[in-house]
């Protein structure tokens, strides 16, 4: 059963349409990222999904929730630039956050302590967040967000703004906070979304462009295409490579031999077979992976 | 207990940004300045040069009574424009530098924010009001005459009615508004606009909020709670109740988060 | 005129008191905050100088919250 399932969501300001009819759904348990241009309209569907902002028109249903409760208190939210109270300590405003999501002060306090630890800002507890830098205000925007268990998991950008080590830190903990709940983040990072996420929701000028698991997402969009290096004289290859027969065109760029075909599978055991019959001087042979980048330009396109 | 977090972030929020210090320390300023000046009028007077030659200065030492309602004419202007300054932002600020936002994604009852904001300023400003009067009413006694320590109770009672009111006035614009000179402007135009309402039409208003202060001196000259007083008070605080559930609804409806 | 002298320092002495008092905890927010609304060092001169009102103003309009 779909955790969160929207369907024909709306939002639209004075003049532009942000989100335009978007429906998706997700399972329980997984890692989904939202991805797409600045502008795309993913903050918007998050501050939607978190109760900050009222859609226009559609409905949001989230499993378990058929008392018609407080969405809010399943959800945690991180948004893009989280704003604190600069005067607490990270350790008061955890507590503060618990107890708004209803912890007990005394559980809310055992919690702040756990995740001040597993965020990594446990030494800076009792300093005031005004003296936090960027990456450690990052850590306690997570933490926040995480304290009252919810059941989805929702960031916004959350490693965009971040060095390099900061970035890596904040992924392997998303990689980690996979295993208890729900995650959906958004990014315009692509190779951060293939790395921890399972799926993806493609966005973009408000629309779903595409959507399903990774591996679904990137077999749809796998190019024909093959990469082949030799120690010497492609260009003899080349041709015979060319007459086989499963083999549409190739072309060489950079050293490489790019050969396209219709028939991936045949080709490469047609290739296989000639380059170990002839004992080529073959130094690489891959099937091209397409990146991200590759799908989203495609997907962007179509 | 989500709505005493509220409360006692409010209360720390005071204590760290010296609130607590310094509005109890300027409302005792207001209160006693007047008193003590007047009672050194004549002195005063005199240090920078004296009355011209033959000119006659009629100055008859006031009250007890008339000397506590000094105090009082002086929180109602510079008092009431400092409690709607110390508050102008206590939840536009929030709004503007996006704190809020945090806080509306934690499934907050909207109110348990506002009653918990005001209560906590209505703390603070009781307070103030309290320890203002009792210096009033120290220097009153040390300087003016004898008043009694119930009479200067019933004082704060009754005029802090008004002060809620004005406070609460405070907290509804800052649900209206993000920016805090707006608040502050309109919370000031409406008092004003409502004391000139008053003057103009004052036979038929005698029970408007912003007679309290006159009702509060017949109540201090005949020891008697009179029923003029009464029923105002119970006007003043019926608007304030009223101005705190439009300040909930307002808070509701409105995307607080932009 | 010794005698009120003497009676003037005791009734004007809490003011003076409560002056000082608003100065100090004006100054020491002053120097732990290192943003206001406008200049800090005018509100380090408005705090001391302006007498009474300087520390008021400043905790009013002065003092960024945050």
């Amino acid at each position: 059963m779909a955790l969160l399932t929207v369907r024909n969501l709306k939002k639209v300001y004075e003049k532009n349409t942000a989100v335009d009819s978007v429906s998706f759904q997700f399972e329980p348990g997984k890692c989904i990222a939202l991805i797409g241009p600045n502008g795309a309209g993913k903050t918007t569907i998050l501050r939607i999904l978190a109760g900050l902002v009222k859609p226009s028109k559609g409905e949001i249903s989230f499993a378990g929730n058929e008392k018609e409760e407080d969405i809010r208190a399943f959800i945690g939210y991180l948004p893009q630039y989280p704003v604190f109270h600069g005067w607490m300590t990270g350790k008061e405003f955890l507590v503060h956050s618990g107890q708004l999501a209803y912890l007990s002060k005394a559980e809310a306090s055992k919690r702040a302590e756990q995740l001040l630890k597993k965020v990594g800002i446990a030494d800076a507890k009792n300093q005031h967040i005004r003296k936090y830098s960027g990456g450690m205000k990052q850590r306690l925007g997570i933490a926040q967000a995480i304290i009252h268990r919810p059941r989805l998991l929702m960031l916004d950008e959350p490693v965009s703004s971040l060095d390099p080590i900061g970035r890596r830190d904040v992924l392997t903990l998303l990689e980690e906070l996979k295993q208890e709940m729900t995650i959906l983040f958004s990014t315009h990072i692509l190779s951060d979304a293939s790395e921890v996420s399972d799926e993806l929701l493609l966005l973009n000028k408000g629309k779903i462009i595409e959507a399903g698991s990774i591996d679904n997402v990137r077999q749809k969009y796998q190019t024909s295409k093959m990469e082949l290096t030799f120690t010497n004289n492609m260009k003899v290859y080349q041709e015979k490579i060319n007459a086989l027969s499963a083999i549409e065109d190739s072309y060489i760029e950079r050293n490489i031999l790019h050969v396209h075909s219709q028939d991936i599978e045949e080709a490469r055991k047609q290739i296989l077979a000639l380059s170990s019959q002839h004992n080529w001087p073959l130094t690489s042979f891959s099937i091209n992976q397409v990146t991200l980048e590759e799908m989203f330009m495609k997907a962007v396109k179509q | 207990m989500q709505w005493m977090s509220l409360f006692e972030k409010e209360l720390l929020e005071n204590w760290r940004n010296f609130k607590w210090i310094w509005v109890p320390l300027v409302l005792v300023l207001l209160s006693i300045m007047d008193p003590i000046s007047t009672y050194f009028m004549p002195q005063i007077i005199e240090s920078v040069g004296g009355l011209p030659e033959g000119a006659v200065f009629e100055m008859p030492t006031p009250t007890a009574n008339e000397a506590i309602m000094m105090s009082i004419a002086q929180l109602s202007s510079l008092g009431v424009l400092v409690i709607v300054l110390m508050s102008m932002g206590v939840i536009a600020n929030e709004r503007k530098s996006g704190v809020l936002e945090l806080l509306l994604v934690k499934p907050v009852r909207h109110v348990n924010y506002i009653t918990a904001k005001w209560t906590a300023l209505l703390l603070l400003v009781w307070i103030g009001l309290f320890v203002g009067m009792l210096g009033s009413w120290y220097y009153v006694n040390l300087l003016f005459g004898e008043l009694s320590f119930v009479a200067m109770l019933q004082v704060v009672f009754f005029y802090g009615l008004w002060l809620t009111l004005v406070v609460t006035l405070s907290i509804f614009f800052n649900t209206l508004f993000k920016s805090p000179g707006l608040v502050a402007f309109m919370t000031i135009t409406t008092i004003m606009a409502m004391s000139l309402i008053t003057k103009i039409f004052g036979t038929y208003l005698t029970w408007s909020p912003n007679n309290l202060a006159s009702h509060i001196h017949e109540l201090l000259l005949i020891h008697e709670v009179t029923r003029d007083l009464a029923i105002t008070s119970l006007i003043t605080v019926v608007i304030s109740l009223v101005l705190l559930i439009a300040s909930v609804y307002t808070f509701k409806t409105k995307e607080m988060a932009n | 005129m010794d005698v009120l002298q003497e009676i003037n320092w005791g009734i004007i002495a809490p003011f003076i008191v409560i002056q000082g008092i608003l100065m100090i905890v004006a100054l020491i927010d002053w120097f732990r905050t290192k943003e206001t609304n406008g200049s800090r060092w005018l509100w380090l001169f408005v705090i001391i100088f302006l007498n009474t009102i300087g520390p008021i103003f400043y905790f009013v309009i002065g003092r960024r919250q945050r």
